[in-house]
């Protein structure tokens, strides 16, 4: 017991800094690379358009690619595409493709794959979770092989942003989820939903060089507890989305880095605004004002991450950053549910489940931080699959995850009536009107004022709660060289393990 | 050694009073260390919510400082509250429910039993045979059971454990009542039309205590484990509430880095488990000590 | 003979077809519709329908009944509403890797109880027997994830590291494949189970120490080892066989906690799982399965007190 005492006082460190792998280049070849994820399960899945699960993603980002992607730093990167340009009226998009990319059945990439693959995704029969962002496209026209046009119905200057989404992964005509196909770093050898993913090197992939491994593992976990101790007695070689508060845990083991990413990540309370007592703004505001955000961040995220100030899109250059930041207020809390006609306060069910590392912890924190104003929180945690069971989307006041995405593409995913995951069923006619005109706004600035207006709508009226955006933290052993910070908010680099190389002692 | 038990209205009985076993039982040594154990714990689940927040300087449900980090006197558990306030508060609900399972238990349970010796017949068969089918399942499993139906509440804990505990109690009564039950005096109220529950109550009750004791010392120690499992599953006590059993599931994931938020229940219920066995073994000692000098 | 081991039988049997009543009700409590909870955002009017038909929901209730018992005998145990999977399927490994842990736990805890208990009995007073007689008293108290963390802490996170807290066989690989992690849930249910052989065997052990036969031997001079193995073990076993076999029946039940505990991947977890997420039909299926174990074992103790001791009574005592 002495001994357990003396290793946690060794563990008080300050706030720690992203750190860079201390593993030197230059890369070396081979190898196996295993991974440890929590989150999948029954319903896992290899189709390219579907992901939903973080090990879905993971898999996605390594056995396809899509025309653009955005890295590290979030900025927008060229993949197959070699360049995106818009028309004069930003209603055609003109890409040129990557020559010399070829499928891991050998066939050569060309623009009719790129057609068949949005054609895919956009099919009114059996749409993907892309298809959300991609209703102003008309058409796709093939002008070569690989020149090809993306027309569409309205003016939408950032078309390019929404190219750039992890489930726009280009695969061949004929593709079939249970064969699958892509351009990816690595191809498909074997996969048992719910549990583990064996995939190989692609020897023709056309980055130089890259992937150094020659075989990557995704494995699943059912705890965080077992993804932990997984990595410890070097079971596995990495592991993604550690829970903040046992990164001292990992951190006092010398065999073992950590990467602990500022990202954009959001884990929002949802409130349904056509469902009462949320339909009635003024609980709304008066939620708002409930949560200390600060606390919410010491307690929940050990301190790692940033306060938020109920707006997603925190990288988006037309981000309301001028508003104020929003602060506890209970009083004025009790305020507005007086006016709202909730003199004694109210009870109200919140839906929890481990959708992320955090979720539990911030629902119970909030609920005990509300019953300052009156607001007695009844908390139900469900299971994962229960939560996002055909209950997801209905809840009246739940919680959800998402990654970093600029205003846009967030917008056409979770707050337009159309979106596939509008939690909180907004649907304000201004605001809908200042997103379908900046959608159209060639001009960055005034793109991101129209952008900085709707967000204020949001902040006034909306439904999310968003008290702070998580660092993502990840767990490797000290010989897995190539991982890097990523501010996406996906674990590990982003998923990027064509990046990645084992050196020196396994 | 025979004593007149001056409580019974018909004729005298042998019987070793309650106050006379009780003196045997303490004399024991390993009664006074059973003794001290349970006492120690028992004052702290009862009077530990009460010292907050004057003792500790937090209440249970206030934040004190990040998670598993050494803030407050005994760092603080997996939301950032202190250890030490949450485990003051953590016992007193888990001795209740353990008490009123067992006392339910101990009243269907003899009843059943007693019942079932006394009138013999088919009564007896039917009480015997719904014991075996209740003794089908493990305890935990049957509880398990109630749970998914009902969901994880107070209550349900209480009951189903409680049931749970009947048939092992009714068949340790019927054996013993059956005993007493051929006695004379027993004849002899008969004769005078004493009401059967009466018959039950003043002359059989009595005359059992010793294995009933031992009985209720057993289920008393098998509740409070039973009730802490179920915590410790998760399907307990919720949060945020402080118990014991349910701290240490919520705690156990940062054992290497703070590990009071579990060290600290599992002692208390350690030792209060301990000693409570430790009191009925020694009841069942100072019982049969009772029976052979018969 | 065979006539009290028949009846033993049948009486199980029925218990157990009453027990299934029982574990069956569960389902018609349960609130919510399995149909709709199957079908999620799938679900149509039509779909609904073809489901509940399929799941024979529109039956009354006793049909349901027979024909959720008659599964349970071919090996159908319905469907899980967590994964959308045969409930069978999901057990197929789960029950091996518990049978893993039961036998572990049972070989080990049963000869060294026999054991100890024996030592005990013929030290009977002395510092040994103290010794383990309070050994055992303080392990029976205590309850099972009490022991269990007791061990983690002493020899996997606080004062010793060296083995592991949680199984973390990577999916696809075999609890078996790495030895180290099951030592710890192993030891915790030997822990759990030891303490009552130990006692048992103890008593007996002296009961038949101090009985005739063995006095008898002891006049006629046979040496005490002799005493020991030729004459008393023997009249020991059939009381001590039954405790054994109560105690397995009693691991079945056991393991739920030790699982949970150490993340092992067999019935009891799923059993806390399906609990957890109210899939009841997994419930059952493990209940019933437990139950059969306990049932079944119980019946063989019995049935070993009976041929071991054609003394015993009809109607006996247990």
């Amino acid at each position: 017991m002495a001994i357990g005492v003396g290793a946690l006082l060794t563990a008080c460190g300050g706030t720690p800094t992203a750190q860079l792998s201390a593993l030197a280049g230059p890369p070396q070849s081979g190898g196996t690379l295993r991974v440890g994820l929590v989150g999948g399960g029954a319903a896992d899945t290899l189709d390219a358009h579907i992901p939903v699960s973080t090990t879905d993603i993971a898999r996605v980002v390594n056995l396809y690619e899509a025309l653009l992607y955005r890295d590290e730093n979030f900025d927008l990167k060229p993949l197959l595409a070699l360049s995106a340009t818009p028309s004069a009226d930003a209603k055609t998009w003109t890409i040129k493709l990557r020559k010399g990319v070829l499928f891991h059945d050998g066939r050569t990439m060309t623009s009719r794959d790129v057609a068949a693959t949005f054609a895919r995704i956009v099919d009114p029969e059996n749409p993907k979770s892309g298809a959300s962002s991609l209703t102003v496209l008309d058409e796709v026209v093939v002008l070569d092989n690989y020149l090809l046009e993306f027309r569409l119905n309205t003016p939408t200057a950032t078309f390019d942003d929404s190219l750039g989404q992890y489930a726009l992964g280009i695969v061949p005509a004929d593709y079939d989820p249970l064969n699958p196909v892509g351009t990816g770093p690595f191809k498909y050898e074997s996969f048992t939903a719910g549990r583990r993913s064996l995939f190989t090197r692609n020897d023709n992939y056309w980055r130089d060089g890259e992937p150094y491994l020659d075989e990557l593992r995704i494995l699943n976990f059912s705890d965080d507890n077992a993804l932990i101790n997984a990595l410890l007695a070097t079971q596995v070689d990495a592991i993604g989305q550690v829970p903040l508060a046992l990164l001292e845990v990992l951190e006092t083991d010398p065999r073992v880095d950590i990467l602990n990413s500022e990202t954009g990540m959001w884990l929002p309370f949802t409130m349904r605004v056509d469902r009462a007592p949320f339909d009635d703004v003024r609980v709304r505001q008066a939620f708002r004002l409930v949560v200390d955000r600060e606390q919410m961040v010491e307690q929940v995220l050990s301190g790692h991450g940033t306060v938020g100030n109920d707006m997603y899109a925190l990288y988006d250059p037309g981000y309301a950053e001028d508003l104020p930041q929003r602060v506890q207020n209970i009083d004025r809390a009790k305020e507005l549910l007086v006016e709202a006609g909730y003199p004694d306060g109210l009870d109200v069910e919140l839906v929890t489940a481990p959708i992320q590392a955090g979720a539990v912890e911030a629902a119970q924190v909030f609920a005990q931080q509300a019953i300052a104003a009156g607001i007695n929180v009844s908390i139900r945690r469900v299971d994962t699959t229960t939560f996002f069971g055909d209950d997801y989307l209905q809840w009246d006041f739940a919680q959800d995850f998402w990654y970093t995405r600029n205003f846009l593409p967030q917008v056409n995913n979770g707050s337009l009536p159309t979106s596939p995951y509008n939690e909180t069923h907004w649907a304000n006619p201004r605001f809908l009107e200042l997103v379908a005109e900046a959608k159209t706004t060639i001009d960055p600035t005034k793109r991101n004022a129209l952008i900085t207006e709707a967000q204020t709508i949001e902040y006034d009226e909306g439904g999310y709660i968003i008290w702070g955006h998580p660092n993502q933290a990840d767990a490797y052993q000290r010989y897995v060289g190539g991982l890097v910070p990523s501010g996406t908010g996906l674990p590990l680099s982003g998923f990027e393990f064509r990046r990645v190389w084992l050196g020196g002692q396994n | 050694m025979t004593q007149i038990d001056t409580h019974t209205e018909t004729s005298p009985a042998v019987v070793e009073t309650p106050p006379g076993l009780l003196r045997r039982i303490i004399r024991q040594r390993q009664a006074k260390i059973g003794l001290v154990l349970t006492g120690i714990v028992v004052v702290v689940a009862v009077f530990g919510p009460m010292l907050l927040p004057w003792f500790t300087g937090y209440t249970s449900t206030e934040f004190v400082g990040r998670p598993f980090q050494a803030d407050g006197l005994f760092g603080t558990d997996n939301l950032g509250r202190d250890i030490l306030s949450r485990f003051l508060d953590g016992g007193l609900t888990l001795l209740v429910f353990a008490a009123l399972a067992t006392g339910l238990g101990m009243l269907l349970g003899t009843g059943a039993g007693m019942l079932a010796a006394y009138q013999g017949g088919w009564l007896d068969s039917v009480i015997m045979r719904g014991n075996d089918v209740l003794l089908a399942l493990p305890q935990l499993v049957f509880a398990l059971l109630a749970i998914t139906v009902l969901g994880p509440q107070g209550w349900v804990v209480v009951l189903v454990i409680g049931i749970t505990h009947a048939p092992r109690i009714a068949r340790v009564t019927r054996s013993a009542a059956s005993a007493v039950i051929t006695e004379d005096f027993i004849r002899a109220s008969e004769m005078y039309a004493v009401p059967r529950w009466k018959i039950l109550v003043r002359d059989v009750l009595p005359n059992i205590t010793g294995p009933l004791m031992v009985e209720l010392g057993l289920r008393m120690t098998y509740s409070i484990a039973a009730i802490a499992s179920l915590s410790f599953l998760g399907l307990g006590m919720q949060p945020p509430t402080a118990d014991w059993g349910l701290m240490i599931n919520e705690n156990r994931i940062a054992l290497t880095l703070q590990p009071w938020g579990v060290i600290l229940p599992v002692l208390a219920i350690a030792i209060l488990t301990v000693g409570s066995n430790l009191i009925t073994d020694a009841v069942a000692r100072a019982s049969a000590t009772v029976e052979e000098s018969k | 003979m065979p006539g009290l081991i028949l009846r033993r039988l049948s009486i199980s049997a029925v218990i157990l077809l009453v027990v299934s009543m029982l574990v069956f009700v569960a389902t018609l409590l349960l609130p919510g519709d399995p149909a709709q909870a199957l079908l999620g955002q799938q679900a149509t009017p039509e779909r609904l329908e073809a489901l509940r038909d399929q799941m024979n929901l529109n039956d009354p209730i006793a049909q349901r009944y027979l024909h959720w018992l008659g599964g349970l005998f071919v090996g159908d145990f319905g469907v899980s509403t967590a994964s959308g999977g045969s409930v069978g399927a999901l057990l197929g490994e789960r029950i091996a890797a518990s049978l893993v842990l039961m036998t572990a736990a049972a070989a080990i805890s049963i000869p060294v109880g026999i054991l100890v208990g024996t030592y005990s009995a013929l030290r009977r007073g002395r510092v040994g027997d103290h010794a383990a007689t309070g050994i055992s008293l303080v392990l029976a108290a205590l309850p099972d994830f009490v022991i269990g963390i007791a061990l983690v802490t002493l020899f996997s996170t606080t004062v010793f590291t060296v083995l592991p807290s949680v199984t973390m066989a990577p999916p696809g690989e075999h609890v078996w494949d790495y030895p180290s992690q099951l030592i710890l849930p192993v030891l915790t249910l030997v822990l759990v189970v030891m303490p009552y052989v130990i006692r048992m065997m103890r008593t007996t052990m002296i009961e038949v120490l101090d009985s005739g036969h063995v006095e008898m031997a002891r006049l006629k001079g046979v040496p005490e080892r002799q005493v020991i193995w030729r004459h008393a073990l023997p009249h020991a076993i059939a009381p001590v066989a039954q405790v054994v076999a109560i105690q397995l029946a009693w691991l079945a039940g056991g393991i739920v906690i030790v699982e949970f505990l150490f993340r092992y991947p067999g019935v009891g977890q799923a059993l806390v799982d399906a609990v957890t997420n109210r899939d009841v039909q997994v419930v059952q299926a493990l209940a019933m399965l437990i139950a059969a174990v306990y049932v079944v074992v119980n019946l063989l103790a019995d049935i070993v007190g009976i041929v071991t001791n054609p003394k015993l009574r009809t109607g006996g005592t247990r």
